[in-house]
């Protein structure tokens, strides 16, 4: 265990590592919730003149849907550095190494996880600067970052499940292509369950997104909604626990690809 | 423990497709050696290391490193060895330093430990005044030094180096060798190599195998594989004319005592030859007396080329292509291995 415990440590030491070189990217990280903020905010600030509109603004509306969509986006990609270690054959390297394979999928995950947490907490900053409400303070914060981690980790799960089977980058940029966009306008992060048509809003009800979002939302908007917390606290922790098993799974079954 | 760190037993990879890619191989590595694995691409020897390094599930046979079994005791073969693939691969994004702190996490060093290591790796290979610096910056020759001294962080036993020289230039193949030999000497690790450069194999290592097609064709020191020749070579380019055909000039030729084989290649022919320096001038004479006009003559000692060509059938240095190619063999084994 303590082994498994310092091999995780490795992997996410080195995607940390790699992650503070690249300041391009970081700079794009925090400057995207900003760009979401300020962009739809203002784009879509009559929608909250529509009656029965939930929010007293469309940016306090949707700067909830921008940490589930900044975590959705910051999720489906974790499978790449799979991809490229693979290619590099830097995973080989690391395998040949008395280290756990199931370290490789968790460290790789924490990291991107950390991310994250990071992206969160520069939303939290851009809204609260941009006046957003935010009603519950820092208990509220944690569990947003709690639930916000959760989905994280249920959508790295599936890319890195889907970066264990895949051998090009290529494979696993479509399949996410494939995944995202329905997922987050299936989901009510951007527009209100009462607002889609009906056909929709059904789909929407079993869509994860919607899941995270009510809570959150609530503890931005209301305060603390307990059955809402927990569903989703208990749904979204189960997937990742399956996910990051099956990505796990996978990951050794495909070893030698 | 054995004088043998690795010993197999008739050792067999079947990829899925039928695809035999190790057939019963058995062989052993004496400690302390640099043994050769020779092959041209695709002829199983990088199977035969990821099965060794217990990467790959044999599909049948068995075989031990350091006295532990590559199947049963996966950990502890992992432990002992050290393995350089032919990627090179290092990491671009970390300095060479982070690169080796890395490994050494990986293979559970203490930080004290690790430190101490480092710097003696990187001195064993010249990168300490380059540690610093992105690997992404350092050239070729640069990285798989930096490559190999990861595989050494802790200390194996034996080394497993796949075409260490693959893709460098001239110069720093040859630094590298200077490096694996040292190894031998000052660390007296056991070197398990592979690669497709005869040269090299001929005047670096102790004992070669000879594997084509997933079999090992020949096993023993380079002067002896090269003695068993049977002397040196004559190659004879014949001259067109409307005298006996090669069959017929080769039956002749062999009834010769001094002429061990003969093999025709690409138009030439080829002729295993005892104390060449006197037998030439004999079989010019009878192949003058035959009608048969020589238009060029190479007599030369045998070399590991032509212990592979003997034993093949066809010459290695005809594919040892480039870098691209073998990136390209190689992914091509990776879709099969799928």
């Amino acid at each position: 265990m303590i082994r498994f415990l310092n091999d995780t440590y490795w992997v996410l030491w080195r995607e940390i590592k790699h992650l503070q070189r690249q300041r391009f990217r970081i700079f794009m990280t925090l400057f995207q919730p900003v760009i979401w903020l300020t962009l739809m905010g203002n784009v879509f600030q009559r929608v909250a003149n529509v009656p029965g509109f939930p929010a007293s603004s469309y940016l306090n509306y949707m700067a909830p849907g921008i940490v589930v969509m900044v975590t959705l986006f910051g999720g489906v990609f974790g499978g790449m550095t799979l991809i490229w270690d693979r290619r590099l054959g830097f995973l080989q390297k690391m395998v040949a190494a008395p280290i756990s394979r199931a370290s490789i999928i968790f460290g790789k995950m924490l990291s991107i996880a950390v991310q994250n947490a990071i992206q969160v907490i520069v939303i939290f900053v851009v809204a609260l600067i941009m006046s957003v409400d935010f009603n519950t303070g820092i208990g509220g914060f944690l569990i947003v970052m709690i639930l916000a981690s959760l989905l994280c980790m249920v959508f790295a799960g599936i890319s890195l499940s889907l970066g264990a089977v895949a051998t090009s980058h290529e494979t696993l940029i479509a399949a996410v292509n494939l995944l995202t966009m329905p997922l987050m306008f299936t989901s009510n992060a951007m527009m209100p369950l009462k607002m889609m048509p009906d056909w929709l809003s059904k789909i929407a009800k079993y869509n994860p997104i919607t899941y995270a979002v009510n809570p959150i939302r609530s503890l931005f908007l209301t305060g603390y909604d307990w059955t809402a917390i927990l569903a989703a606290g208990l749904m979204l922790g189960l997937s990742a626990f399956l996910l990051t098993g099956l990505a796990v799974y996978l990951f050794r079954q495909n070893l030698s690809l | 423990m054995s004088s043998n760190i690795i010993e197999t037993r008739e050792l067999t990879k079947v990829f899925p497709g039928d695809i035999t890619a190790v057939d019963q191989v058995s062989f052993s590595v004496k400690k302390g050696e640099i043994f050769g694995f020779l092959g041209p691409n695709g002829a199983g020897k990088t199977t035969t290391i990821l099965m060794l390094i217990t990467l790959l599930q044999p599909t049948s046979g068995s075989a031990t490193v350091c006295d532990f079994d590559i199947v049963k005791n996966q950990h502890d073969v992992r432990c002992c060895l050290g393995y350089v693939s032919q990627d090179t691969a290092v990491d671009d994004d970390l300095t060479g330093w982070e690169n080796l702190t890395l490994q050494a996490g990986f293979y559970h060093l203490s930080k004290k430990i690790a430190t101490e290591r480092i710097e003696e790796v990187l001195e064993m290979v010249d990168l300490k005044d380059r540690a610093r610096d992105m690997v992404g910056n350092y050239s070729g020759g640069m990285r798989k030094r930096l490559d190999i001294a990861s595989g050494l962080i802790h200390r194996p036993q034996i080394l497993f180096l796949d075409e260490p020289t693959l893709g460098l230039d001239i110069q720093t193949r040859v630094k590298i060798w200077d490096y694996i030999e040292k190894l031998r000497t000052e660390k007296e690790i056991t070197i398990f190599a592979t690669t497709h450069y005869m040269d090299e194999a001929d005047f670096l290592c102790d004992r070669v195998a000879i594997i084509d097609h997933g079999v090992i064709k020949a096993l023993d020191t380079p002067a002896n594989l090269k003695n068993a020749l049977g002397g040196d070579i004559l190659h004879l380019e014949i001259g067109k004319s409307d005298g006996p055909q090669l069959d017929e000039i080769r039956a002749k030729l062999a009834e010769l005592p001094s002429v061990h084989d003969t093999k025709p290649e690409n138009g030439k022919l080829l002729l295993y030859v005892k104390d060449g320096e006197s037998s030439t001038p004999r079989i010019f004479s009878l192949l003058d007396k035959l009608g048969v006009s020589i238009e060029s003559m190479l007599l030369k000692k045998p070399s590991l080329d032509d212990v592979f060509l003997h034993h093949t059938g066809r010459a290695l240095r005809d594919e040892s292509g480039n870098r691209e190619e073998a990136m390209m063999s190689r992914f091509k084994m990776r879709r099969v291995r799928q």
